[in-house]
Protein backbone atom coordinates (compact mmCIF):
# COMPACT_ATOMS: atom_id res chain seq x y z
CA UNK A 1 0.00 0.00 0.00
CA UNK A 2 2.64 1.84 0.99
CA UNK A 3 4.95 1.57 -1.39
CA UNK A 4 1.61 2.10 -4.34
CA UNK A 5 1.08 5.39 -2.59
CA UNK A 6 4.93 5.89 -3.10
CA UNK A 7 4.50 5.39 -7.12
CA UNK A 8 1.72 7.29 -7.54
CA UNK A 9 3.14 10.35 -5.91
CA UNK A 10 6.67 10.13 -7.64
CA UNK A 11 5.15 9.49 -10.68
CA UNK A 12 2.29 12.44 -10.40
CA UNK A 13 2.78 14.13 -13.36
CA UNK A 14 2.57 11.40 -16.05
CA UNK A 15 -0.21 9.61 -13.81
CA UNK A 16 -1.95 13.35 -14.16
CA UNK A 17 -1.26 13.56 -17.90
CA UNK A 18 -2.50 10.24 -18.72
CA UNK A 19 -5.81 10.40 -16.95
CA UNK A 20 -6.21 13.97 -18.75
CA UNK A 21 -4.71 12.79 -22.08
CA UNK A 22 -7.56 9.71 -21.65
CA UNK A 23 -10.35 12.50 -20.87
CA UNK A 24 -9.70 14.72 -24.29
CA UNK A 25 -9.34 11.69 -26.42
CA UNK A 26 -12.77 10.60 -24.67
CA UNK A 27 -13.75 14.16 -25.75
CA UNK A 28 -12.99 13.74 -29.12
CA UNK A 29 -14.48 10.08 -29.89
CA UNK A 30 -17.67 11.42 -28.67
CA UNK A 31 -17.74 14.29 -31.12
CA UNK A 32 -19.88 12.77 -34.17
CA UNK A 33 -22.25 15.02 -35.75
CA UNK A 34 -25.16 13.48 -34.82
CA UNK A 35 -24.75 13.38 -30.96
CA UNK A 36 -23.84 16.54 -29.93
CA UNK A 37 -23.40 17.51 -26.20
CA UNK A 38 -25.18 20.22 -24.49
CA UNK A 39 -21.52 21.51 -24.05
CA UNK A 40 -21.43 22.05 -27.78
CA UNK A 41 -24.86 24.24 -27.74
CA UNK A 42 -23.20 26.86 -25.70
CA UNK A 43 -20.05 26.68 -27.48
CA UNK A 44 -21.08 27.93 -30.70
CA UNK A 45 -23.33 30.37 -29.21
CA UNK A 46 -20.27 31.40 -27.86
CA UNK A 47 -17.86 30.59 -30.97
CA UNK A 48 -20.51 31.70 -33.46
CA UNK A 49 -21.08 35.48 -31.68
CA UNK A 50 -17.31 35.96 -31.70
CA UNK A 51 -17.21 34.46 -35.62
CA UNK A 52 -20.00 36.75 -36.63
CA UNK A 53 -17.90 40.00 -35.33
CA UNK A 54 -14.91 38.62 -37.16
CA UNK A 55 -17.07 37.85 -40.12
CA UNK A 56 -18.72 41.34 -40.25
CA UNK A 57 -15.05 43.25 -40.51
CA UNK A 58 -13.63 41.00 -42.82
CA UNK A 59 -16.78 40.77 -44.68
CA UNK A 60 -15.86 44.67 -46.17
CA UNK A 61 -12.87 42.96 -48.22
CA UNK A 62 -15.04 40.84 -50.13
CA UNK A 63 -18.03 42.90 -51.44
CA UNK A 64 -17.02 43.75 -54.96
CA UNK A 65 -16.26 39.69 -55.42
CA UNK A 66 -19.91 39.01 -53.47
CA UNK A 67 -21.23 41.70 -55.68
CA UNK A 68 -20.47 40.21 -58.75
CA UNK A 69 -21.36 36.85 -57.99
CA UNK A 70 -24.85 37.68 -56.88
CA UNK A 71 -25.37 39.77 -60.12
CA UNK A 72 -24.63 36.49 -61.94
CA UNK A 73 -27.04 34.71 -60.00
CA UNK A 74 -29.85 37.57 -60.45
CA UNK A 75 -29.12 37.04 -64.00
CA UNK A 76 -29.30 32.66 -64.21
CA UNK A 77 -32.14 33.50 -61.96
CA UNK A 78 -34.12 35.90 -64.18
CA UNK A 79 -33.61 33.48 -66.85
CA UNK A 80 -35.43 30.60 -65.09
CA UNK A 81 -37.60 32.82 -64.04
CA UNK A 82 -38.56 33.76 -67.81
CA UNK A 83 -38.65 30.11 -68.71
CA UNK A 84 -40.62 28.71 -65.62
CA UNK A 85 -43.18 31.33 -66.06
CA UNK A 86 -44.12 30.25 -69.36
CA UNK A 87 -44.17 26.80 -68.76
CA UNK A 88 -46.46 27.76 -65.30
CA UNK A 89 -48.74 29.55 -68.08
CA UNK A 90 -49.13 26.74 -70.07
CA UNK A 91 -49.80 24.61 -67.00
CA UNK A 92 -52.49 26.14 -65.73
CA UNK A 93 -53.96 27.12 -69.05
CA UNK A 94 -53.68 23.56 -70.25
CA UNK A 95 -54.71 21.52 -67.14
CA UNK A 96 -55.60 24.59 -64.65
CA UNK A 97 -53.54 22.80 -61.79
CA UNK A 98 -54.14 24.45 -58.47
CA UNK A 99 -50.82 22.56 -56.88
CA UNK A 100 -47.71 24.60 -58.23
CA UNK A 101 -46.08 25.16 -54.72
CA UNK A 102 -42.91 24.13 -54.81
CA UNK A 103 -41.91 20.82 -52.65
CA UNK A 104 -38.38 22.41 -51.64
CA UNK A 105 -38.34 25.87 -50.12
CA UNK A 106 -35.01 27.99 -49.99
CA UNK A 107 -33.69 30.53 -47.33
CA UNK A 108 -30.67 32.84 -47.70
CA UNK A 109 -27.88 32.29 -45.20
CA UNK A 110 -24.62 34.21 -44.73
CA UNK A 111 -21.72 31.46 -44.17
CA UNK A 112 -19.61 33.17 -41.04
CA UNK A 113 -17.04 30.31 -40.76
CA UNK A 114 -15.57 27.99 -43.03
CA UNK A 115 -12.11 26.01 -43.43
CA UNK A 116 -11.14 23.81 -46.63
CA UNK A 117 -7.36 22.73 -45.06
CA UNK A 118 -8.93 20.02 -42.39
CA UNK A 119 -10.33 16.58 -43.14
CA UNK A 120 -13.12 17.28 -41.39
CA UNK A 121 -14.27 20.63 -42.68
CA UNK A 122 -17.30 22.73 -40.97
CA UNK A 123 -19.03 25.46 -41.41
CA UNK A 124 -21.28 27.99 -39.62
CA UNK A 125 -24.13 29.95 -40.80
CA UNK A 126 -25.85 33.20 -39.44
CA UNK A 127 -29.54 31.28 -39.11
CA UNK A 128 -30.63 28.84 -36.33
CA UNK A 129 -33.70 27.96 -35.24
CA UNK A 130 -35.15 30.97 -34.66
CA UNK A 131 -35.09 31.30 -38.03
CA UNK A 132 -36.52 27.77 -38.92
CA UNK A 133 -33.44 25.89 -39.67
CA UNK A 134 -33.77 22.23 -38.70
CA UNK A 135 -30.93 19.36 -38.63
CA UNK A 136 -30.35 17.89 -42.24
CA UNK A 137 -31.42 20.30 -44.29
CA UNK A 138 -29.22 21.09 -47.18
CA UNK A 139 -26.90 24.15 -47.77
CA UNK A 140 -26.24 25.02 -51.27
CA UNK A 141 -25.07 27.97 -54.25
CA UNK A 142 -26.21 28.01 -57.19
CA UNK A 143 -23.44 26.61 -58.66
CA UNK A 144 -23.35 23.38 -56.24
CA UNK A 145 -23.84 21.91 -53.08
CA UNK A 146 -22.07 23.53 -49.76
CA UNK A 147 -23.07 20.72 -47.29
CA UNK A 148 -25.47 19.35 -44.65
CA UNK A 149 -26.89 21.34 -41.38
CA UNK A 150 -25.17 19.34 -38.16
CA UNK A 151 -26.45 21.32 -35.60
CA UNK A 152 -28.63 24.43 -34.92
CA UNK A 153 -28.46 26.56 -31.91
CA UNK A 154 -31.26 29.69 -31.88
CA UNK A 155 -29.46 32.27 -34.19
CA UNK A 156 -26.50 29.99 -35.86
CA UNK A 157 -26.34 26.09 -37.55
CA UNK A 158 -23.04 24.73 -38.17
CA UNK A 159 -22.49 22.79 -41.51
CA UNK A 160 -20.68 19.27 -42.22
CA UNK A 161 -19.36 20.67 -45.29
CA UNK A 162 -18.91 19.11 -48.48
CA UNK A 163 -15.27 19.46 -47.84
CA UNK A 164 -15.75 16.77 -44.72
CA UNK A 165 -14.38 13.15 -45.24
CA UNK A 166 -17.54 11.54 -43.19
CA UNK A 167 -20.10 13.13 -45.67
CA UNK A 168 -21.50 11.41 -48.90
CA UNK A 169 -24.11 12.50 -51.17
CA UNK A 170 -25.87 11.05 -54.23
CA UNK A 171 -25.04 12.20 -57.65
CA UNK A 172 -25.27 11.94 -61.33
CA UNK A 173 -23.78 12.48 -64.54
CA UNK A 174 -26.41 14.98 -66.17
CA UNK A 175 -25.58 13.33 -69.79
CA UNK A 176 -26.54 9.62 -68.89
CA UNK A 177 -28.57 10.30 -65.81
CA UNK A 178 -26.22 7.22 -64.17
CA UNK A 179 -26.01 8.13 -60.15
CA UNK A 180 -23.35 7.00 -58.08
CA UNK A 181 -22.05 8.48 -54.96
CA UNK A 182 -20.13 11.60 -54.42
CA UNK A 183 -16.90 12.51 -51.45
CA UNK A 184 -14.09 14.25 -50.81
CA UNK A 185 -11.05 12.67 -50.59
CA UNK A 186 -9.62 14.82 -48.23
CA UNK A 187 -6.63 16.08 -50.37
CA UNK A 188 -7.39 18.69 -52.52
CA UNK A 189 -10.26 20.98 -51.68
CA UNK A 190 -10.97 21.53 -55.47
CA UNK A 191 -11.74 18.51 -56.14
CA UNK A 192 -14.03 15.54 -55.19
CA UNK A 193 -14.65 12.04 -56.63
CA UNK A 194 -17.71 10.33 -58.23
CA UNK A 195 -17.90 6.19 -57.67
CA UNK A 196 -19.85 3.65 -58.61
CA UNK A 197 -20.19 4.53 -61.91
CA UNK A 198 -20.36 0.79 -63.80
CA UNK A 199 -17.38 0.47 -66.09
CA UNK A 200 -20.17 0.37 -69.38
CA UNK A 201 -20.83 4.00 -69.04
CA UNK A 202 -18.95 6.13 -71.98
CA UNK A 203 -17.52 8.90 -70.18
CA UNK A 204 -15.66 12.32 -71.41
CA UNK A 205 -13.70 14.93 -69.33
CA UNK A 206 -15.84 18.12 -69.09
CA UNK A 207 -19.16 15.91 -68.23
CA UNK A 208 -21.03 17.92 -65.54
CA UNK A 209 -21.90 16.42 -62.58
CA UNK A 210 -25.34 17.17 -60.69
CA UNK A 211 -27.22 16.32 -57.36
CA UNK A 212 -29.57 12.64 -58.43
CA UNK A 213 -32.62 14.10 -56.22
CA UNK A 214 -32.44 10.62 -54.64
CA UNK A 215 -32.25 11.71 -50.97
CA UNK A 216 -34.31 13.94 -49.85
CA UNK A 217 -32.21 16.81 -48.76
CA UNK A 218 -31.33 17.87 -51.90
CA UNK A 219 -33.18 19.19 -55.17
CA UNK A 220 -32.56 17.69 -58.49
CA UNK A 221 -30.07 18.74 -60.48
CA UNK A 222 -28.00 21.00 -58.60
CA UNK A 223 -24.66 21.44 -60.71
CA UNK A 224 -21.82 20.20 -58.50
CA UNK A 225 -18.96 20.22 -60.75
CA UNK A 226 -17.47 18.83 -64.20
CA UNK A 227 -15.40 15.67 -64.62
CA UNK A 228 -11.37 16.24 -64.83
CA UNK A 229 -10.15 12.77 -65.04
CA UNK A 230 -11.60 9.59 -64.68
CA UNK A 231 -9.65 6.33 -63.72
CA UNK A 232 -11.37 2.70 -64.86
CA UNK A 233 -8.88 0.24 -64.25
CA UNK A 234 -9.38 -3.31 -62.46
CA UNK A 235 -12.69 -2.60 -61.01
CA UNK A 236 -16.46 -2.56 -62.57
CA UNK A 237 -16.85 0.95 -61.46
CA UNK A 238 -15.46 4.10 -62.75
CA UNK A 239 -13.35 5.96 -59.88
CA UNK A 240 -14.08 9.79 -61.22
CA UNK A 241 -12.89 12.87 -59.99
CA UNK A 242 -14.63 15.84 -60.17
CA UNK A 243 -13.81 19.86 -60.00
CA UNK A 244 -15.70 21.72 -58.48
CA UNK A 245 -17.28 24.72 -59.95
CA UNK A 246 -17.55 26.86 -56.80
CA UNK A 247 -13.94 27.43 -55.21
CA UNK A 248 -15.13 26.72 -51.54
CA UNK A 249 -12.99 29.87 -50.33
CA UNK A 250 -14.95 32.25 -52.00
CA UNK A 251 -18.08 30.70 -50.42
CA UNK A 252 -20.01 33.80 -48.90
CA UNK A 253 -23.58 33.45 -49.64
CA UNK A 254 -25.29 30.49 -49.69
CA UNK A 255 -29.41 28.70 -49.34
CA UNK A 256 -30.49 26.52 -47.03
CA UNK A 257 -32.74 24.36 -48.54
CA UNK A 258 -35.48 22.45 -46.76
CA UNK A 259 -37.67 19.96 -48.64
CA UNK A 260 -41.46 20.03 -47.59
CA UNK A 261 -42.16 16.53 -47.97
CA UNK A 262 -39.13 15.06 -46.59
CA UNK A 263 -40.81 13.91 -43.57
CA UNK A 264 -43.33 12.04 -45.84
CA UNK A 265 -40.87 10.62 -47.91
CA UNK A 266 -38.33 9.17 -45.13
CA UNK A 267 -41.22 7.85 -43.58
CA UNK A 268 -42.41 5.51 -46.48
CA UNK A 269 -38.69 4.61 -47.05
CA UNK A 270 -39.23 3.71 -43.57
CA UNK A 271 -41.45 1.27 -43.70
CA UNK A 272 -40.69 -0.02 -46.86
CA UNK A 273 -36.95 -0.90 -44.90
CA UNK A 274 -38.76 -1.99 -42.15
CA UNK A 275 -41.46 -4.67 -43.34
CA UNK B 1 3.10 37.43 -8.46
CA UNK B 2 -0.71 38.92 -8.71
CA UNK B 3 0.85 40.79 -11.77
CA UNK B 4 2.49 37.50 -13.44
CA UNK B 5 -0.79 35.98 -13.43
CA UNK B 6 -2.70 38.94 -15.31
CA UNK B 7 0.30 38.75 -17.92
CA UNK B 8 -0.43 35.48 -18.15
CA UNK B 9 -3.83 35.66 -18.57
CA UNK B 10 -3.94 38.77 -21.21
CA UNK B 11 -1.46 36.60 -22.84
CA UNK B 12 -3.93 33.64 -23.04
CA UNK B 13 -6.72 36.09 -24.42
CA UNK B 14 -4.63 37.81 -27.18
CA UNK B 15 -3.09 34.62 -28.26
CA UNK B 16 -6.15 32.70 -28.49
CA UNK B 17 -7.91 35.84 -30.05
CA UNK B 18 -4.99 36.34 -32.27
CA UNK B 19 -5.21 32.28 -33.02
CA UNK B 20 -9.60 32.39 -34.39
CA UNK B 21 -9.23 36.24 -35.57
CA UNK B 22 -6.35 36.34 -37.79
CA UNK B 23 -4.43 33.25 -38.43
CA UNK B 24 -7.36 30.46 -38.69
CA UNK B 25 -8.26 32.50 -41.69
CA UNK B 26 -4.79 32.87 -42.83
CA UNK B 27 -4.89 30.30 -45.27
CA UNK B 28 -1.86 29.49 -47.18
CA UNK B 29 -2.52 26.64 -49.75
CA UNK B 30 -3.81 23.41 -48.13
CA UNK B 31 -0.57 22.65 -46.32
CA UNK B 32 0.12 25.22 -44.14
CA UNK B 33 -1.89 25.81 -40.76
CA UNK B 34 -0.17 28.09 -38.67
CA UNK B 35 -1.65 27.49 -34.84
CA UNK B 36 0.88 30.28 -32.87
CA UNK B 37 -1.61 29.43 -29.58
CA UNK B 38 0.72 27.33 -28.11
CA UNK B 39 3.47 30.23 -27.79
CA UNK B 40 1.51 30.37 -24.42
CA UNK B 41 2.42 27.10 -23.05
CA UNK B 42 6.44 27.69 -24.08
CA UNK B 43 6.27 30.98 -22.51
CA UNK B 44 5.17 29.56 -19.06
CA UNK B 45 7.42 30.33 -16.12
CA UNK B 46 10.17 27.78 -15.10
CA UNK B 47 8.81 26.95 -11.66
CA UNK B 48 5.28 26.30 -12.65
CA UNK B 49 3.79 22.80 -10.78
CA UNK B 50 3.32 20.09 -13.00
CA UNK B 51 -0.60 20.21 -12.14
CA UNK B 52 -0.52 23.72 -13.54
CA UNK B 53 1.61 23.24 -16.81
CA UNK B 54 -1.15 19.96 -17.78
CA UNK B 55 -4.37 22.18 -16.48
CA UNK B 56 -3.29 25.04 -18.88
CA UNK B 57 -2.17 23.11 -21.55
CA UNK B 58 -6.25 21.36 -21.66
CA UNK B 59 -7.65 24.54 -20.95
CA UNK B 60 -5.68 26.05 -24.03
CA UNK B 61 -6.29 23.19 -26.15
CA UNK B 62 -10.06 22.99 -25.24
CA UNK B 63 -10.58 27.40 -25.66
CA UNK B 64 -9.13 26.42 -29.48
CA UNK B 65 -11.67 23.21 -30.27
CA UNK B 66 -14.31 25.93 -29.12
CA UNK B 67 -14.16 28.04 -32.13
CA UNK B 68 -13.04 25.80 -33.83
CA UNK B 69 -15.57 22.85 -33.52
CA UNK B 70 -12.83 20.39 -33.38
CA UNK B 71 -13.54 19.33 -29.52
CA UNK B 72 -10.80 16.94 -28.08
CA UNK B 73 -8.42 17.64 -31.21
CA UNK B 74 -6.58 20.45 -29.95
CA UNK B 75 -6.46 19.71 -26.32
CA UNK B 76 -4.95 16.40 -26.91
CA UNK B 77 -2.16 17.78 -28.93
CA UNK B 78 -2.01 21.03 -26.46
CA UNK B 79 -2.41 18.63 -23.39
CA UNK B 80 0.43 16.45 -25.06
CA UNK B 81 3.07 19.22 -26.09
CA UNK B 82 2.67 20.73 -22.21
CA UNK B 83 3.58 16.87 -21.03
CA UNK B 84 7.17 16.76 -22.66
CA UNK B 85 8.06 20.86 -21.91
CA UNK B 86 9.51 19.67 -18.89
CA UNK B 87 11.81 17.16 -20.45
CA UNK B 88 12.55 19.48 -23.28
CA UNK B 89 13.50 21.53 -20.73
CA UNK B 90 15.97 19.54 -18.98
CA UNK B 91 17.67 18.67 -22.29
CA UNK B 92 18.14 21.80 -23.32
CA UNK B 93 19.01 23.67 -20.33
CA UNK B 94 22.24 24.05 -18.22
CA UNK B 95 21.68 23.05 -14.34
CA UNK B 96 22.03 26.24 -13.38
CA UNK B 97 19.57 28.12 -15.95
CA UNK B 98 17.02 25.90 -14.52
CA UNK B 99 17.25 27.43 -11.00
CA UNK B 100 16.70 30.41 -12.94
CA UNK B 101 13.55 32.64 -12.56
CA UNK B 102 11.20 33.77 -14.85
CA UNK B 103 10.30 31.94 -18.00
CA UNK B 104 11.80 30.70 -21.18
CA UNK B 105 12.70 33.81 -24.17
CA UNK B 106 14.66 34.67 -26.67
CA UNK B 107 16.35 37.73 -25.24
CA UNK B 108 17.42 35.50 -21.70
CA UNK B 109 18.47 32.36 -23.86
CA UNK B 110 19.24 33.26 -26.99
CA UNK B 111 18.11 33.02 -30.49
CA UNK B 112 19.53 29.69 -31.07
CA UNK B 113 18.26 28.25 -28.43
CA UNK B 114 14.42 29.60 -28.35
CA UNK B 115 14.35 29.09 -31.84
CA UNK B 116 15.67 24.73 -30.69
CA UNK B 117 13.24 24.43 -28.17
CA UNK B 118 10.21 26.05 -30.46
CA UNK B 119 10.67 23.73 -32.92
CA UNK B 120 10.87 21.09 -30.97
CA UNK B 121 7.76 21.51 -28.99
CA UNK B 122 5.83 22.81 -31.94
CA UNK B 123 6.60 20.22 -33.75
CA UNK B 124 5.48 17.29 -31.56
CA UNK B 125 2.08 19.23 -30.78
CA UNK B 126 1.60 19.73 -34.83
CA UNK B 127 2.49 15.66 -35.32
CA UNK B 128 0.19 14.60 -32.79
CA UNK B 129 -2.28 17.25 -33.68
CA UNK B 130 -2.87 16.55 -37.47
CA UNK B 131 -2.23 12.85 -37.36
CA UNK B 132 -5.55 13.03 -34.76
CA UNK B 133 -7.11 15.06 -37.63
CA UNK B 134 -6.50 12.41 -40.11
CA UNK B 135 -7.12 9.88 -37.93
CA UNK B 136 -4.89 7.35 -39.99
CA UNK B 137 -2.01 6.90 -40.91
CA UNK B 138 -3.11 6.50 -44.96
CA UNK B 139 -1.02 9.20 -46.85
CA UNK B 140 1.28 9.16 -43.91
CA UNK B 141 3.52 11.29 -46.30
CA UNK B 142 1.17 13.82 -47.02
CA UNK B 143 0.34 14.80 -43.43
CA UNK B 144 3.94 14.64 -42.54
CA UNK B 145 4.39 17.27 -44.98
CA UNK B 146 1.83 19.34 -43.42
CA UNK B 147 3.52 18.40 -40.06
CA UNK B 148 7.14 19.99 -41.38
CA UNK B 149 5.51 22.86 -43.06
CA UNK B 150 3.18 23.64 -40.92
CA UNK B 151 5.72 23.54 -37.77
CA UNK B 152 7.96 25.94 -39.53
CA UNK B 153 5.22 28.20 -39.90
CA UNK B 154 4.28 28.18 -36.46
CA UNK B 155 7.44 28.43 -35.65
CA UNK B 156 8.35 31.74 -37.84
CA UNK B 157 5.57 33.48 -36.40
CA UNK B 158 5.96 32.90 -32.81
CA UNK B 159 9.85 34.74 -33.53
CA UNK B 160 8.25 37.43 -34.80
CA UNK B 161 5.59 38.22 -32.03
CA UNK B 162 8.51 36.92 -29.87
CA UNK B 163 10.52 39.56 -31.15
CA UNK B 164 8.01 42.26 -31.32
CA UNK B 165 7.39 41.91 -27.78
CA UNK B 166 10.68 42.69 -27.03
CA UNK B 167 11.20 46.14 -28.04
CA UNK B 168 8.34 47.02 -25.50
Amino acid sequence: MNSLLRFLVKNQFVLLFIVLELFSLWLLSNHSYYQRSKFESVARSVSGYTNSKVDEASSYFNLSETNKVLAQENLELRKQLAVLSSKVELLTEVVGDTITDSVYTYQPARIINNSVNKQYNYLTLNKGSNHGVEVEMGVVTNQGVVGIVAGVSPNYSTVISLLNVDLKLSAKLTRTNHYGSLYWEGGNYQEVTLSDIPQHVPLSIGDTVATSGFSSIFPENIPIGIISSYNSKGSNFHTIKVKLFRDFKQLYNVWIVSNKQKDEQDQLEETINNS
Amino acid sequence: MGKGILRYAGLFILLILLQVVVFNNLQLSGYINPYIYVMFILLLPYEISGWLLLGLGLLTGLTVDTFMNTIGMHSSATLFMAFLRPYVLNLFTDREDIDQKGSPSMQVNGLVWFIKYSLVLVFMHHLSLFFIESFAFTGFFHTLWRVILSTLATTAFILILQSLTIKK
